[in-house]
């Protein structure tokens, strides 16, 4: 739908604006079948001008128009093209007015105008409800859809999804599309959440249906809209006495799922505080340090994981990340031996250094004799406070400056892998299987070990790591480094003594990226009790 | 309309083979096993069905065959949906059968946007080339008018290519013949070169055209040179898409009097193990000298998407004594595409590496929009008696005598065969300065 949002972007106002910026948006070409901006611009202008219809001649000279003076627009794709153009929500009739004209020269309009035309449509809807005539067309048109074919394709659910979910009665039928949308790809973003949006406006009390598709789409990691949390908020507004029950489920989903919501969100939560005093207070806070929230004075929650975790991880890590498939593309399985003997003969530690990251954190063109010496500054950090360490490196640091490696093989365990091996597995290996106490010393984000390890242990390890990983912020002048502890609390959204702390982001992203740093904006919530009294006093 | 089509493809599909949409499922063939096709096990090791008992194959095959047929109607119609929307989808008649079997493999929505998008492309020039086509057939046909005439008027003998000329024609076939005799005495004395064919599953069906075409090239660029290797291509399985690429390209490679060697065994298994070298950027060592006791191995493998190191694993796994290519030590690296060599490139090195023994020109095959051309001004500045002012008045070149230091025949202070990539500076004669001892106030040229 290049053309749609192409458009939202152009037309001034009037409709709701959210932009997807992907990262690969640069990446995007342009569809042939879209017209360049300014040509737009011009074409807006000149249909929109006039809010009425255009007749049966005005419409012909712009198809000639259109066809003759782009390579890519033809007799097949003009009409689609021309309804993409008139896409706002104020131009329903003129869209309508458009399928007029092709009906009455004879040709029915094709599937995808029809789809686009659907999409009109929802624009409307959302600027204004629907009279019964325009949601009987709606049903009209999606029942000439559905008939052609008996499974739709994924594009075309979504329009009629979008399409269904404008009308007061029918929109139930559209969950069956989802299941459609399914043969052939996951379901988008965009379907589930007008589906959970409409279900959140007007489906009765529990709600389950909305809070399914929610799962839903976490579960496929796809975050949903602000959209439907707007729907649902604005509901709670009005039934005041669902609140609490299902402020907290909503709570709990975000927690589970380690969603970030969007500003706008927090700002309508602000808003339905002060809406409904007497049962919920939030405030806008930002975290003091050791994680203590300035609204409140409460400490964060500790984002330890708790044992059964940690046995599950430890056990399964190493056959997922270093062996796969082939042992031999990170090590051999005798270098997998030796190591496994030489932890279980020096364990437990306190902390495990990976050496070349250490050596190589303050630049790569160092000499042997700086690297080596950067070692034996982290080992004689943590050696001053009586820590027990192991340090990985491999086998060429046996040949930088003797005296620091010998410094290091007597005050820590040394363990050096072959040259060709690669070292942050048995960094990770080690670290876990000293167990629940050991922290690691690395710049690394770990990226691909996490990825390895599966969709389960995912975000177990994530918050493992984020316990216990230190890392090298510099080196000062005089020699004394400076290391960066690890974030002791949890950073989504959790309950502290019956107050949640929520994190929010900018703006609603469709793949927000991994974070390793701590949200810089927080919401202090508290869910008062409900008085049982009538009267209520306010504070 | 659409529906019509439907059908029609639908019964080519219903009698075609293979019954999962695995990923790298091979194409099944057409043709000869119509009707043996439900029967017939599919070959690559990944296919659930292939390993129980006939009868619940068959089911299980059945059953996958409906939701298969259903899938494709889908996608046709997506397909069909998203021409008349406008996007880059050729139109429904375009595609073929094989067409909808690659894209009834692939995983995802926009992995068949991508593939679309590339028939789109494919559509675009065909029809732009019928375009022009018409137009250079009028062209053609204006040119014969012409030349008919003038032949006409003219009651001489006319003489050039095409009419009467002392230029015997060459064919390709005579040079084909003089090649592969040169390759078949290679193959009795060259030393030996393997290509190591067994990473199929690795790659994509892109890939594997790839891989295919550069092994088609290799063997092209080899059997041209004077002094060929002789090349053995080992864990060649046919059914793969890359030798089925590489016998699209060459239809007599399994003739038995053909010179190419193709062997299903591993190497392992036809040479000593103490003589194989494994040529794999991933390890440690340089390749220093050119052994030709040795038999290199060289992985015929395109690894764009995966930067897994497959060929160290395999190295590692036979226990094989391992090289890489010394090209940070003669080669100053730019910024463009990264040092992956393609298979041809590194017949090429290897065949100048023999001839030569030099790595300066051995890796001349390295495309130099990867190198920094620095190494033309390193070369000048360091030889800077034989480039300097006086050279350049006495218009005598000495650059290339500095290349052949081994091969004096070759090196003539005149007419040297120029090379297409050396950059030709200063190259103008000029009459007027030539031998005098004014200077010019020219700007030198750095």
């Amino acid at each position: 739908m290049y053309n749609l949002r192409l458009l939202r972007k152009v037309l001034p106002g009037g409709c709701h604006s959210h932009q997807r910026c992907m990262a690969s948006q640069h990446k995007r070409r342009p569809q042939p079948g879209g017209l360049p901006p300014d040509r737009l611009e011009q074409l807006r202008s000149d249909l929109f001008e006039r809010h009425q219809d255009l007749s049966g001649a005005e419409w012909t000279e712009v198809r000639q128009s259109l066809v003759d003076s782009y390579k890519h627009i033809n007799g097949h794709n003009v009409d689609a093209v021309i309804l993409g153009v008139c896409s706002g929500p104020h131009q329903l009739s003129l869209a309508k007015n458009y399928v007029e004209f092709l009906r009455s020269q004879g040709s029915a309009p094709n599937a995808a105008t029809l789809g686009r035309l659907l999409r009109v449509y929802n624009a409307a809807y959302h600027e204004r409800p629907l009279n019964s005539t325009e949601q009987a067309e709606i049903l009209e048109i999606c029942r000439t859809l559905q008939a052609e074919h008996e499974t739709l394709d994924a594009n075309s659910c979504e329009h009629v999804i979008h399409g269904l979910v404008a009308t007061n009665d029918d929109w139930q039928s559209a969950l069956p599309l989802l299941e459609m949308m399914k043969v052939t790809s996951a379901p988008t973003v965009a379907a589930y959440s007008a589906l959970a949006e409409k279900s959140f406006n007007v489906e009765s009390p529990e709600q389950e249906l909305a809070w399914r598709l929610l799962e839903e789409m976490a579960a496929a990691r796809k975050p949903p809209k602000c959209e439907v949390y707007l729907a649902l908020l604005n509901r709670l507004a009005s039934e005041s006495d669902k609140l609490p029950a299902q402020l907290k489920r909503l709570m709990q989903f975000l927690e589970r799922h380690e969603i970030l919501v969007s500003q706008r969100v927090a700002e309508r939560l602000q808003e339905l505080a002060q809406q409904v005093p007497q049962l919920l207070e939030v405030s806008s806070t930002s975290l003091g340090p050791l994680g203590k929230c300035q609204a409140c004075q409460k400490h964060l929650q500790p984002v330890a994981i708790t044992d059964e975790q940690f046995r599950q991880l430890s056990e399964c890590f190493l056959e997922r990340v270093l062996i796969r498939r082939d042992v031999f593309q990170r090590s051999t399985p005798e270098e997998v031996a030796r190591f496994k003997k030489y932890v279980e003969k020096t364990a437990p530690y306190d902390c495990v250094i990976d050496g070349l990251n250490v050596a190589y954190s303050t630049g790569t063109k160092k000499s042997p004799q700086q690297l080596a010496k950067l070692v034996a500054t982290v080992v004689r950090h943590f050696r001053d406070q009586d820590k027990r360490v192991l340090v990985l490196g491999r086998e060429h640091m046996r040949n930088w400056s003797k005296q620091a490696m010998h410094y290091v093989q007597s005050n820590a365990s040394l363990f050096l892998t072959n040259n060709l091996s690669h070292d942050d597995p048995f960094l990770l290996y080690a670290s876990m299987r000293s167990g629940q106490d050991t922290d690691f010393f690395s710049r690394d984000l770990m990226r691909s070990h996490a990825f390895h390890l599966g969709p389960e242990l995912k975000p177990i390890f994530r918050r493992w790591q984020q316990q216990h990983q230190f890392s090298l912020v510099t080196q000062t002048q005089t020699g004394r480094i400076i290391v960066k502890e690890p974030v002791r609390h949890r950073l989504s959204a959790h309950e502290v003594a019956g107050t949640w702390h929520v994190p929010y982001c900018e703006a609603y992203t469709q793949h927000p990226t991994e974070s390793f740093e701590v949200p810089a904006n927080w919401l202090c919530l508290k869910l008062k009790k409900q008085t049982p009294a009538k009267v209520k006093t306010k504070t | 309309m659409l529906k019509h089509l439907v059908r029609w493809r639908l019964g080519s599909q219903l009698l075609k083979g293979s019954a999962t949409p695995v990923r790298y499922a091979s194409e099944s063939t057409s043709g000869g096993n119509l009707l043996t096709g439900i029967e017939e096990t599919p070959k690559k090791i990944v296919n659930p069905f292939s390993q129980p008992s006939p009868a619940l194959s068959n089911v299980a095959i059945s059953e996958t065959k409906e939701d298969r047929e259903k899938r494709l109607k889908v996608l046709q119609l997506e397909a069909d949906i998203a021409h008349q929307e406008g996007r880059r989808v050729p139109a429904l008649d375009f595609f073929q059968d094989h067409h909808w079997e690659h894209v009834l493999s692939l995983p995802t929505k926009s992995a068949r946007i991508k593939y679309f998008g590339y028939l789109w492309q494919i559509e675009m020039r065909k029809e732009s080339e019928q375009r022009k086509k018409a137009q250079r057939a009028e062209d053609t046909e204006r040119r014969k008018e012409e030349m008919r005439k003038e032949r006409e008027e003219n009651t001489h003998i006319i003489y050039g290519l095409g009419h009467t000329s002392m230029f015997l024609r060459i064919y390709d076939t005579t040079m084909n013949h003089f090649q592969n005799n040169r390759l078949t005495r290679a193959m009795q004395f060259a030393p030996k070169i393997v290509l190591d064919c067994s990473y199929d599953e690795h790659m994509n069906n892109r890939e594997a055209s790839y891989a295919a075409k550069q092994l088609m090239l290799c063997f092209a660029e080899n059997r041209l040179n004077d002094e060929p290797f002789d090349l053995h291509y080992c864990n060649a399985q046919m059914e793969s898409t890359c030798m089925k690429g590489l016998q699209r390209y060459i239809p007599t490679m399994l003739n038995p009097e053909f010179p190419m060697n193709l062997h299903s065994k591993c190497f392992t298994e036809l040479f000593p193990k103490e003589n194989l070298v494994y040529l794999t950027p991933h390890c440690r060592e340089d390749l220093v000298t050119y052994n030709p006791d040795d038999i290199y191995v060289v992985g015929a493998m395109v690894d764009t998407m995966n930067n897994e190191p497959l060929s160290l694993a395999k190295a590692k796994r036979l226990g094989l004594r391992m090289a890489k290519l010394p090209l940070d030590r003669y080669l100053q690296w730019g910024s463009g595409s990264g040092k992956s060599l393609t298979l041809n490139q590194m017949i090429n090195i290897m065949l100048d590496l023999k001839k030569t023994g030099n790595w300066e020109t051995a890796l001349k095959h390295v495309p130099r929009r990867k190198v920094i051309e620095n190494e033309f001004q390193q070369r000048r500045e360091k030889s800077h008696w034989g480039t300097g002012t006086k050279a350049r008045k006495l218009n005598i070149r000495i650059d290339h005598l500095l290349d052949f230091e081994e091969d004096r025949r070759q090196a003539t202070s005149f007419a040297t065969p120029q090379k297409v990539r050396q950059r030709r500076e200063g190259m103008e004669f000029q009459l007027d300065t030539w031998a005098t001892g004014k200077q010019k106030k020219k700007q030198r040229q750095n």
